[in-house]
């Protein structure tokens, strides 16, 4: 059994060893290709050829959920599924479906995150290709797409990522609302408003979608209760017996109003979620403040004595496990921008009530405590802290990071709560912040879709082409120039003007990334125009509208910056070495990169290079200009904004993330050496973190040049990555002093922190022997992820990372 | 004041064994004992140094047609170097490219180490912590130390001095009023055995420590053991009783279990290693120091 946090079991409510079964099959768990979805919603749209998306999605949406194999897993007291088996992909052709079946054949043996498929499943699919020729999301943003666009993806500045081919998935519901009205509910509140007068063609094709989708729910749903009382009838365990019977009476009326129980509040969190990923096929859906709005429902059965502390727990970790037998496919462009099967379903507990009060509850601490019981990469388990948590939560938190698997993941609110009130919001609204899929932040239940991971920029290119008047040596596009004349010679005279290149080169490619989101955003109008998800957040009922026609009550959506470290860093080393000491010059230096630092010239300037100062040592000198490049980013963004402006949310403007997934390592594939010293192809910074092993000083060093970013303006996430050795945190004491480490961000302006504590020699041997560390897990960028699943690269630039090990 | 330098091998931030909570422990270079199980050389012998590590050596022969007269030639592993001979080994750095070179040693004002020192101040207010000062031996560069503590002792900074006790009172007197709490070395009783080890008698050293307790000083007492050299139980059973008679000052007695860990080090210097052939102190003989400290009432650990 699995040594507790701080629980206690008073009595055998919780069955501990039915949970170890259910983790253990959970971890051995095989991804396969499921056809069912896509069989079925080809057969849909093709009886609704003509009506509005919006009633089609819903229609397609009833049909899957009416037809699609349903099964009740064993061992558990949470049930629903996504596809006809645990850990299956559904496919979603309407999104893209050209890379589905030109990788038919490699999905098995791809080098991370690889899928069993069987022919039967290629023929399906294969069958399916000629319905979507065409006329998928991906088709139509490859024909708005303008052909510059194109060319900075092939200089490799831009990538197009999940936006381009998959639905939008970044939301948080409002469960709160959805627990209180219930699925019937909401259809319920649709019907009234489509017997008012006056109402648009749109808003009536909303409310008529909305009644289709929420009914369509109630049906699935009704689907278990049979199911669950046929598996009663044969089942011999009476025990399990009893909770099939159970369950089947629960499912029989399980949302046609608000949530009756502890039990239904946590099945319908766990159902709203895996039919938003049934609706649509983007990820990141998250849970928001799991312990604030579920804390009700456990209060008020613990007091009227229909549950035990301890059954709550099974309940939870019940939860939390089945969020890992979900899963989504991804092409392979992708998958290494994400690897690890991550879905980014981000789960908060802890930190303040809108109010100010504190608000962690035994909900918070049970959910720490299901985590450590569950030990899998879903959900994406979040801890908020301010002043007056307790110092037990965060404790508690830290035995659960120092078991080795990366969660949770902190947040802090005297710095995050400041960076969502540059947004605009009331601080109440701001207080009730949660994280969303990795590090974003958004306000649960009043945000839009996608509040980030549009467009990735990389930043670490745009170093690189500056150094080369805007041409790219490897593929010779130039886009633009610097010094108005074509062709790679730049000479700069000085720090100024090298600056003012990065800040105009900074501007050209963000709006071409800027288009690329409208591009997108404007096809996911049509092509995610889903009923369900909408209904889950406020305002849209309200007005008639989808999420991506402006139906939240917010829009805020940010891109993803790849690399303002290595940018800062390479800033640093020019200014110090060519300008300021004069020990190289520019040319010296470009010759060098261009060469990748070889021979023995090669190596005496990346010597250089490598000893000017770097961020992560609290060095004024280069934290400065790291912070320059965070501004001169946030600089931009007030004169943009997003599609649905004019059309309902407040806000519909861009702001900033460092939320970049794994997407540091293949981007720095395409970067040529960096004056940094940082050699061609190897992994650019991750996050707002140190680039690999520039932090020379101690974790605390990293501290305070982080705590020089403009973090409390950075409102859609800011990732800082550590790793300590695994005997830095052993024993009580050490713990403690961990304990205070985390606490003490709050005092550095360190927005967010999350950890691994793994030594190098453990990560060599699972890369040499991963069927030997089969549950190893590791926080990547902003998520976890068995290590055995990602792909060598990044499984090398996680065991690069600076480890600190504490004398 | 601002003219006093001091020399440094080490600043380690987040240190969590030197003392209580998070703290940042200032290494400072020279000693005045001589210890056969020394994991930090080059903060024992005075003065900067220069590490050489043959793993990082790229073989491309840049310090050996630096080095002067000869002084540098290739080996088996990395390259050989004459330090006698070798007059421009503080060059080295410049020359590899590889930083298969590196300077020991840094000379810091009192006002930049101070700077340095009081940077983790909210840390070490969160976690019960603050500054030790270590080395070699700290006080051997008391007037330097002294300016420091004082400037750390206005922010209320804890401070603690991890030390041998191999100095005169009252020269340091000033520093060790300041300090909150001292990390005190107690290497062996017997007098041979400690001049054997330690190339000193310990006569001074037991003093002191007793000095230290009249003044109320809070203590944690060190004792390292090594195997074959001063891990005889008398010998162990009588520095426990030495440092029951110094009382209630002694807030927790630490048995450190001798390593192996600064050999890669003695290596880097081009030193000998001196206990080549002495294992590292197994776990039990720890335990069975800090069981026989349990019983005479003192409070005692591994490690620290």
């Amino acid at each position: 059994m699995v040594e507790f946090l701080s629980f206690q079991p008073q009595n055998q409510d919780c069955d501990f060893e039915r949970i170890e079964r259910l983790q253990d099959r959970m971890n051995r768990r095989t991804a396969t290709i499921c056809p069912e979805r896509a069989c079925i919603i080809t057969e849909s749209y093709k009886r609704t050829e003509g009506e509005p998306i919006v009633i089609r999605r819903a229609k397609a949406f009833d049909d899957i959920l009416s037809n699609m194999t349903i099964y009740i897993e064993d061992d558990t007291l949470i049930i629903g599924n996504q596809a006809s088996r645990n850990f299956a992909a559904p496919i979603f052709p309407e999104y893209s479906f050209q890379w589905v079946i030109e990788e038919l054949d490699e999905f098995e043996h791809r080098s991370g995150d690889s899928f069993q498929i069987t022919e039967d499943t290629k023929e399906k699919l294969k069958g399916l290709q000629d319905c979507w020729k065409g006329i998928t999301h991906q088709d139509e943003v490859l024909r708005n797409l303008p052909k510059i666009n194109l060319q900075a993806e092939a200089q490799g500045v831009l990538h197009r990522g999940g936006i381009s081919m998959s639905g939008d998935g970044h939301i948080i519901p409002n469960h709160e609302f959805v627990l209180e009205t219930g699925y019937g509910g909401m259809a319920k509140i649709a019907e009234e408003k489509l017997k008012q007068e006056g109402l648009t063609k749109e808003q009536k094709d909303f409310y008529q979608a909305a009644v289709i989708a929420m009914n369509a729910a109630l049906k699935y749903i009704r689907r278990f209760s049979i199911l669950a009382a046929q598996k009663a009838e044969t089942e011999k365990d009476p025990k399990r017996k009893a909770e099939l019977e159970e369950l089947g009476r629960m499912f029989a009326h399980l949302m046609e109003g608000g949530a009756r129980s502890f039990h239904e509040a946590v099945e319908t969190v766990y159902l709203t979620h895996l039919l938003m990923m049934i609706e649509s096929n983007g990820h990141s859906f998250s849970f928001g403040r799991f312990d604030q709005y579920i804390y009700p429902y456990y209060k008020a059965d613990l007091d009227a004595g229909v549950i035990t502390k301890e059954k709550a727990l099974e309940i939870i970790t019940d939860f939390f496990i089945m969020t890992n037998s979900l899963n989504k496919v991804r092409p392979w462009d992708h998958t290494q921008y994400s690897g690890g099967y991550p879905l980014y379903s981000n789960l908060m507990v802890g930190g303040m009530r809108p109010d100010g009060s504190e608000g962690t509850n035994d909900i918070s601490y049970l959910c720490l405590e299901a985590m450590n019981q569950s030990r899998l990469p879903e959900p994406n388990l979040s801890v908020r802290f301010c002043e007056a948590t307790p110092h037990s939560l965060i404790k508690d938190a830290a035995k659960l990071i120092r078991k080795g698997f990366g969660m949770p993941s902190v947040f802090c609110d005297e710095v995050v709560i400041p960076a969502m009130m540059t947004l605009g919001l009331d601080i109440g609204v701001a207080r009730d912040y949660a994280s969303m899929g990795c590090v974003e932040t958004a306000i649960p239940g009043r945000w839009g879709h996608r509040a980030t991971g549009m467009t990735y920029i990389n930043f670490g290119k745009i170093m690189e082409l500056i150094m080369n008047n805007g041409m790219d040596p490897a593929t010779g596009i130039q886009l633009f120039t610097v010094t108005g004349k074509e062709g790679r010679d730049v000479d700069y005279q000085s720090y100024e003007e090298l600056w003012d290149a990065w800040e105009k080169a900074l501007k050209f490619y963000f709006e071409l990334a800027i288009d690329c989101d409208m591009v997108c955003d404007r096809s996911l109008k049509y092509h995610d125009s889903d009923a369900f998800a909408s209904c889950t957040i406020n305002y849209s009922l309200e007005r008639g509208k989808t999420l991506k026609n402006g139906g939240s009550e917010y829009d805020f959506i940010s891109q993803s910056n790849i690399g303002p470290s290595v940018v800062g860093d390479s800033l640093a080393a020019v200014k110090k070495l060519v300008f300021d000491d004069h020990v190289l010059t520019l040319k010296e230096l470009r010759q060098a990169m261009d060469a990748n630092f070889e021979g023995p010239e090669g190596a005496r300037i990346r010597k250089l290079c490598r000893k000017a100062p770097k961020f992560g040592n609290d060095e004024d000198y280069v934290d400065r200009i790291v912070a320059d490049v965070y501004e001169s980013y946030l600089q931009l963004l007030p004169n943009y904004h997003t599609d649905r402006y004019g059309c309902g949310p407040k806000g519909c403007r861009y702001t900033m993330s460092t939320s970049n997934i794994t997407s540091y390592v293949p981007n720095g594939f395409d970067v040529g050496a960096t004056p940094d010293g940082r050699l061609a192809g190897k992994p650019l910074n991750e996050g707002a973190s140190p680039c690999l092993g520039a932090d020379r000083n101690g974790p605390t060093a990293v501290i305070h040049s982080i705590s020089k970013l403009p973090n409390k303006k950075i409102a859609g996430g800011q990732l800082l990555n550590m790793r300590f050795s695994p005997g830095a945190l052993a024993g009580e004491e050490n713990l403690e002093k961990f304990t205070a480490f985390i606490e003490s961000a709050r005092f550095y302006n360190v927005f967010h922190n999350q950890f691994n504590i793994v030594d190098s020699a453990t990560l060599k041997d699972a890369k040499e022997h991963p069927e030997d560390h089969v549950d190893l897990m590791v926080r990547v960028a902003g998520y976890c992820a068995l290590f055995s699943t990602l792909m060598p690269e990044a499984q090398d630039a996680i065991i690069a990372r600076t480890e600190h090990d504490w004398q | 004041m601002s003219a006093l330098t001091g020399l440094l091998s080490n600043i380690q931030m987040y240190s969590t064994k030197d003392g209580p909570g998070i703290r940042t422990t200032a290494f400072f270079t020279g000693c005045n004992l001589r210890c056969l199980w020394c994991s930090n050389p080059e903060a024992m012998y005075p003065g900067r140094k220069i590490m050489y590590y043959a793993s990082r050596c790229h073989r491309c022969g840049a310090c050996v047609a630096h080095g002067a007269d000869g002084s540098v030639i290739f080996g088996d592993e990395g390259c050989i170097i004459d330090r006698e001979k070798c007059t421009n080994l503080f060059e080295m750095p410049d020359i590899c490219y590889y930083d298969a070179y590196e300077e020991k040693g840094m000379e810091m004002t009192v006002l930049q180490l101070y700077g340095k020192l009081v940077r983790d101040r909210a840390f070490y207010e969160n976690s019960g912590g603050g500054v030790t000062f270590s080395g070699g031996e700290c006080l051997l560069q008391r007037e330097f130390l002294y300016e420091v503590m004082k400037l750390l002792k206005q922010d209320h900074i804890h401070m603690a001095l991890d030390t041998a006790g191999l100095w005169d009172f009252e020269a340091v007197y000033p520093a060790l009023e300041l300090a909150d709490l001292i990390l005190y070395d107690i290497k062996a009783w017997d007098r041979k055995v400690h001049k054997q080890c330690t190339g000193t008698d310990n006569q001074i050293i037991l003093d002191n420590a007793k000095k230290l307790a009249d003044m109320g000083k809070e203590m944690i007492v060190r004792m390292v053991i090594v195997p074959g050299l001063n891990d005889g139980r008398a010998d162990i059973e009588r520095r426990l009783e030495f440092v029951k008679s110094l009382g209630s000052c002694v807030r927790q007695v630490d048995i450190l279990r001798y390593h192996k860990l600064g050999l890669g080090k003695y290596k880097a210097l081009g030193l000998p290693y001196p206990l080549e052939e002495v294992p590292e102190c197994p776990e039990e003989a720890a335990k069975d120091a800090v069981r026989l400290a349990g019983r005479m009432g003192l409070k005692a650990t591994v490690g620290g």
